[in-house]
């Protein structure tokens, strides 16, 4: 039967043709460096007064991508929104925004010799970043850290002799809170072989390849409603806190002849994430853009009727015969209720319990998300509800996440 | 002051993609088709011409009397009522589900008549006071003044 079940989904591109949020709309798909491609959010397993969140960016990355190697976009904002109320608007937004440096202009090397540490002479091209934090009711803003170094990329065995050695250096800590960014590992496992004519069948396609992500670790009554971490055992809308990243860019870039671009005016949001695979497959390819400049709390306005009655069972049975349940009269409000737990507004949004007592053990999809959660299968088979376990034949990453923060594997080397 | 002018052209450029705003009219004309089919299709003829400003013109301030969907969850209080539109269709063909805008006693009304159903029919009759619908934006209805006219379940 499982094999059959994934015969099927060879023909069912649109279901899993793209990674979790990985070039998942038009637009943003020719913007790839504020491409959001996955949230995680997990109790930290190091400390289970902190949560972990993960945002990644810029999907499918070669390791051997020189000699401008991927980065963050220095005029963009990525941020991680967090709801502690549970009306599914922001309460608090962590900010991170770069800027790249060069030490040498007269050269095409990203690096110009071997490189053992961040401040080695020979890293010719570098990047840093500042954090913030804010206050969405006052406004206020506060800078966590600046001139924080991003790791940087991979190059590869004659550049690095321990690489690992020199990108946790990038590892930041200020009064709790921990910061990495750089590049890492893509963690999302899925098989993308349904471009080859539809050929999926468990093949780790994500494998070798990385990604650009921005890991926070922070004490969780900083994030929690009132600066207070709710009672074990509370179960009302303050006992969740509800994650989505986006990215926004100024409004306006004019390109000259004579000198490099300028922007202006406000930021725009273009590409925003808080569970996966919404923006893949619930939402349709004519609101697919829009959804990305839209914000969770107008989810349920704009969207939820594709929520409620969405196109993957049909697809899964048209092309799969995969028998999966016909979505009731009354709508798929056990959808819904995943996006509401709690007595929250249903919204797209990472929701994770925060009370006290909860453990890394428990911070499973879609109760927050952890790095080794096979999220394909889970909303699969939540789509279908027909009782059966629906999947791609894809259920870990190649590389074993670590231990310790930042808890992502080492990016794959472009020269091993 | 160079850069300013460019991104004054740029913006006027912009905004020349919109199509002119109509003149507006000092009271809403009554739609003959004034149904959320009729709605609809005039939001997708809008994707395709740009006409999304005659829509917003011709529909914002329109009494309507729609019967529509009730899910208990995600119209539960009076300034959080959110229905929808469509029959199951299998799949959605559009995502905007309206807002109704209802008083305590008007709430109470819906509740009476679905009772405990996780989902019912609901008549009723308001004002479509915000049209959101551009070529960027989702669509978006907020529905005032909303009477309700009938709520049955089974």
């Amino acid at each position: 039967m499982k094999k059959m079940i994934m015969a099927g989904l060879m023909m069912t591109g649109s279901l899993v043709a793209h990674a979790s949020s990985h070039r998942e709309a038009p637009m943003i798909a020719e913007d790839q460096y504020v491409d959001n491609t996955d949230v995680y959010a997990f109790i930290s397993p190091t400390d289970p007064n902190k949560l972990v969140i993960v945002a990644d960016y810029v999907p499918l990355l070669l390791p051997t991508s020189g000699p401008n190697y991927y980065k963050f976009s220095d005029d963009a904002r990525y941020e991680v929104h967090i709801d502690n109320n549970g009306d599914a608007k922001p309460d608090i937004t962590y900010r991170w925004t770069f800027a790249s440096q060069r030490k040498n202009g007269a050269t095409f090397l990203y690096n110009t010799g071997a490189v053992d540490s961040l401040t080695s002479p020979n890293l010719n091209v570098t990047q840093t970043y500042t954090l913030e934090k804010i206050d969405e009711h006052s406004g206020a803003r506060g800078v966590i850290m600046q001139d924080v170094p991003v790791a940087p990329w991979n190059v590869g065995k004659r550049s690095f002799a321990n690489y690992e050695q020199v990108a946790l250096q990038a590892v930041k800590q200020v009064n709790g809170t921990s910061a990495f960014a750089g590049p890492r590992d893509e963690p999302f496992f899925v098989d993308l072989h349904v471009f080859d004519l539809l050929g999926v069948g468990g093949s780790h396609t994500t494998d070798g390849l990385n990604v650009m992500s921005l890991v926070l670790e922070v004490p969780i009554n900083e994030i929690a409603q009132g600066g207070v971490r709710p009672a074990s055992g509370m179960t009302g809308k303050t006992s969740v806190v509800g994650i989505y990243a986006s990215a926004s860019r100024p409004q306006v870039r004019v390109l000259r002849t004579g000198r490099d671009r300028d922007d202006y005016g406000k930021y725009v949001q273009v590409s925003r994430l808080g569970w996966p695979l919404i923006n893949e497959v619930i939402i349709p390819l004519q609101d697919k853009d829009k959804y990305n400049r839209s914000s969770p709390k107008d989810d349920v306005a704009n969207f939820g009727a594709y929520i409620l009655d969405p196109e993957v069972p049909k697809l899964l049975n048209l092309v799969l015969n995969a028998n999966c349940a016909a979505t009731p009269a009354g709508g798929r409000t056990d959808i819904v209720g995943l996006l509401a737990p709690n007595g929250t507004a249903a919204a797209d949004l990472l929701r994770i319990n925060i009370t006290m007592g909860q453990t890394a053990d428990q911070s499973h999809f879609p109760n927050g998300r952890a790095l080794t959660d096979d999220v394909t299968d889970t909303l699969l088979t939540v789509a279908c509800n027909n009782g059966s376990h629906i999947g791609d034949g894809v259920d870990a990453n190649d590389k074993p996440f670590t231990a310790t923060f930042p808890y992502l594997a080492s990016p794959a080397s472009g020269n091993p | 002051m160079k850069a300013a002018l460019l991104m004054l052209a740029v913006v006027a450029a912009c905004h020349r993609h919109e199509e002119p705003r109509p003149t507006p009219k000092a009271a809403i004309a009554p739609l003959a088709h004034a149904t959320q089919a009729d709605l609809a299709r005039e939001l997708e003829a809008a994707d395709r011409r740009g006409t999304w400003a005659s829509v917003r013109q011709r529909w914002q301030g329109q009494a309507l009397h729609w019967t529509v969907t009730r899910y208990r969850s995600l119209c539960g209080a009076a300034d959080a009522c959110f229905v929808a539109p469509f029959p199951i269709s299998r799949p959605a063909k559009h995502g905007w589900m309206p807002q109704l805008e209802l008083s305590a006693g008007e709430l109470a009304r819906v509740e009476a008549g679905c009772g405990a159903a996780e989902q019912c029919q609901v008549t009723f009759e308001g004002t479509l006071r915000e049209l959101t619908a551009s070529a960027e934006q989702p669509t978006a209805l907020r529905i005032s003044d909303v009477h309700i006219v009938s709520a049955t379940h089974g």
